[in-house]
């Protein structure tokens, strides 16, 4: 007997997974359904928000995964509780793909989307949208204990990062920056080539000169910020969150732009800040397929932008203006 | 004749007893080294969750905001995802043990399938996770489902369950089988009335053993894309989930920006390793019950 019951377990298995195949089509159609009832439920109770189901799909960049986590959850827990929006950070190239390949609704990246990405997403039929978030201040962080650093010109900071600048060999002392610093061996770290960060840091900052040999490029930003917070001798650069969360391990450069140094900081960050120079738009593309199929998604994407002022803060980004934040709002309600 | 130079013997005595003591020491360090580390580790770990592991914590919801956040999603996803493993590997281990044993004749095909089967218990369980994402998750276009990643994972410990059913079958005692022929039965009716009965309890430990390890695996996950947040509880097989060590995994790592994760992280290391230490030991239990009952 309690064979035929494992025999008949396997055989239901096997069903299901079959029928799988195809699963995908007819539940997003069973959601739709729901969701016209509920809608209809309410526009009778004249209510104000028309209540959602289904889920919404994000990937991408880590270091905006802080600020979309936080949006997701305030939405879930405020305004649809049956929604279920699942945010990854395979990075923003890995979370592309999978934006390409139509398995997500919202792909965050800390950098501009690239032209054969949007060829991809072109041969796959997809028709996107590229939203700016927040902004993100480039951060270049020492070890706490490293008194002489503190305060940089914008052309010691770049220098110091590009081959050959300082050193041919790119053993680069301290005193090769200013004679008075100690002669001791500078090292370097960073976020690596899956990073948008490093791609920022080498196409806009470097102007896509070299960066010197033997920096120690790291995929996970907690080994980063143990590796620079363990070394007296360090500098590295990553988003000014990943800072500010550890700013009792780690010091930072103020840099100098030609009106005397300034530190990183949420409003020196900002548009038209005094760190400007060294900030960056942060951003999510969002799928119009998506947000005209499912009104979960499009509810969504406005919420984003919604709270993203209120929230950036909190993540460690500084907030858009609020007149580009409504304009946005504006532009994904029209689509239909 | 020549005597033994009893002072020659007595002047190496006290090296080779010396000799004898450090051998001993050695091995005795290197037979505690583990222990010493599992120790380390937990007192670690255990005193990091206290304050944080609390009933709250199992039964609330994940969130970003630490001071809230629980892994009941987590919990619910590794038992989901155990109620797949179960009966898949149960099924497919024990017929494969079944014919191997019973039915299949020594060829070379038998050895094939035997040399494949130790092979794949030493694949990486990156690759299976790869697999899982090329055939589950994208060829049949599961996505990043609980059924998905059970079955990803049933076959990454299907190996263990098959080798462990083997030997608790070929231990079963040639006079039982013997004697079920004996009196007129078929093979089907001798294994079903007499070898699987008689095999059960190793077949068992096999089983637990194989879900213990499903349970702590992380690498399968990570590849076939488990969302870092995903609040809802999952409560089907269709649902889309997170489980306790993918849980694990994104808070140590996120714990860059939010120190407290670091603590979460522990608390649910502890009810981890809880729930697999009493998998384990109930394993231990069904082998000493049942062994050598014939």
């Amino acid at each position: 007997m309690k064979k035929l019951k494992l025999s008949l377990m396997l055989t239901g298995l096997l069903a299901v997974a079959s029928a799988c195949g195809g699963n995908e089509s007819s539940e997003a159609g069973g959601n739709n359904n729901d969701n016209e009832s509920n809608g209809g439920n309410n526009n009778a109770g004249n209510s104000e928000t028309e209540e959602l189901s289904g889920s919404v799909q994000i990937d991408g960049s880590g270091t905006v995964y802080p600020l979309l986590s936080r949006i997701a959850e305030e939405y879930m827990v405020n305004e649809q509780q049956g929604v279920s929006v699942e945010v990854s950070r395979a990075g923003t190239s890995a979370g592309m793909q999978r934006f390409i390949n139509g398995e997500t609704d919202l792909s965050n990246a800390s950098r501009t989307i690239k032209e054969e990405e949007l060829q991809g997403l072109e041969e796959n039929g997809i028709e996107t949208q590229e939203f700016k978030v927040a902004l993100d201040g480039m951060t270049i962080v020492i070890h706490p204990d490293n008194d002489w650093a503190t305060e940089m010109t914008e052309e010691e900071v770049t220098d110091l990062f590009i081959s050959g600048k300082y050193a041919d060999d790119d053993n680069v002392l301290w005193s090769d920056v200013r004679d008075d610093w100690p002669d001791e061996e500078v090292n370097f770290y960073g976020p690596n080539e899956n990073h948008g960060t490093y791609e920022f840091f080498v196409e806009v900052l470097l102007d896509e000169q070299d960066l010197v040999d033997g920096i120690n490029l790291q995929q996970d930003y907690s080994t980063l910020v143990e590796l620079v917070s363990d070394d007296e001798n360090s500098i590295g650069f990553f988003g000014f969150g990943y800072y500010i969360n550890n700013d009792d391990k780690l010091g930072v450069v103020s840099v100098d732009f030609g009106d005397g140094p300034v530190a990183p900081s949420l409003d020196t960050i900002a548009e038209d800040g005094d760190y400007a120079p060294f900030t960056r738009p942060v951003f999510t593309n969002l799928s119009i397929d998506a947000a005209k199929e499912k009104p979960e998604v499009k509810d969504f994407a406005k919420y984003i932008f919604e709270v993203a002022d209120d929230l950036a803060g909190e993540t460690g980004f500084a907030p858009l203006p609020e007149e580009e934040l409504n304009s946005y709002i504006e532009e994904i309600d029209e689509i239909e | 004749m020549q005597y033994m130079d009893l002072d020659a013997v007595q002047s190496r005595m006290t090296k080779r007893i010396f000799f004898n003591r450090l051998s001993k020491m050695l091995f005795l360090a290197s037979a505690f080294f583990g222990l010493i580390v599992l120790a380390v580790l937990l007192y670690d770990v255990v005193s990091d969750s206290i304050g944080w592991l609390s009933i709250d914590f199992l039964t609330s919801l994940l969130s970003t905001n630490p001071d809230i956040a629980g892994i009941r999603g987590a919990i619910l996803g590794t038992v989901w995802l155990m109620v797949i493993v179960g009966p898949v590997t149960m099924i497919l281990g024990v017929c494969t043990a079944i014919y191997l044993e019973e039915y299949a004749r020594p060829s070379k095909f038998t050895t094939f399938i035997q040399t494949n089967i130790s092979n794949l218990a030493g694949v990486p369980s990156i690759v299976f996770g790869l697999l899982g994402l090329t055939v589950f998750v994208r060829l049949f276009g599961l996505g990043s489902i609980v059924l998905a990643g059970g079955l990803t994972m049933s076959l990454l410990v299907l190996p263990i369950v098959v080798v462990a059913s083997q030997e608790s079958i070929r231990a079963v005692p040639a006079h039982l089988r013997e004697a079920s022929f004996g009196m007129g039965a078929t093979k089907w009716q001798t294994i079903k009335n007499v070898v699987l009965p008689v095999a059960l309890p190793g077949i068992f430990t096999g089983m637990i053993l194989a879900i213990s390890r499903a349970i702590g695996e992380t690498a399968p996950l990570v590849a076939i894309g488990i969302p870092a947040l995903i609040i809802p509880a999952p409560s089907g097989i269709f649902d889309r989930f997170t489980a306790l060590p993918m849980q694990i995994y994104y808070w140590t790592i996120d714990s860059v920006m939010v120190q407290e994760y670091a603590y979460l992280a522990a608390a649910t290391i502890v009810v981890l390793l809880l729930i697999l230490f009493t998998l384990n030991s109930i394993a231990i239990l069904i082998r000493n019950k049942f062994d050598r009952r014939y």
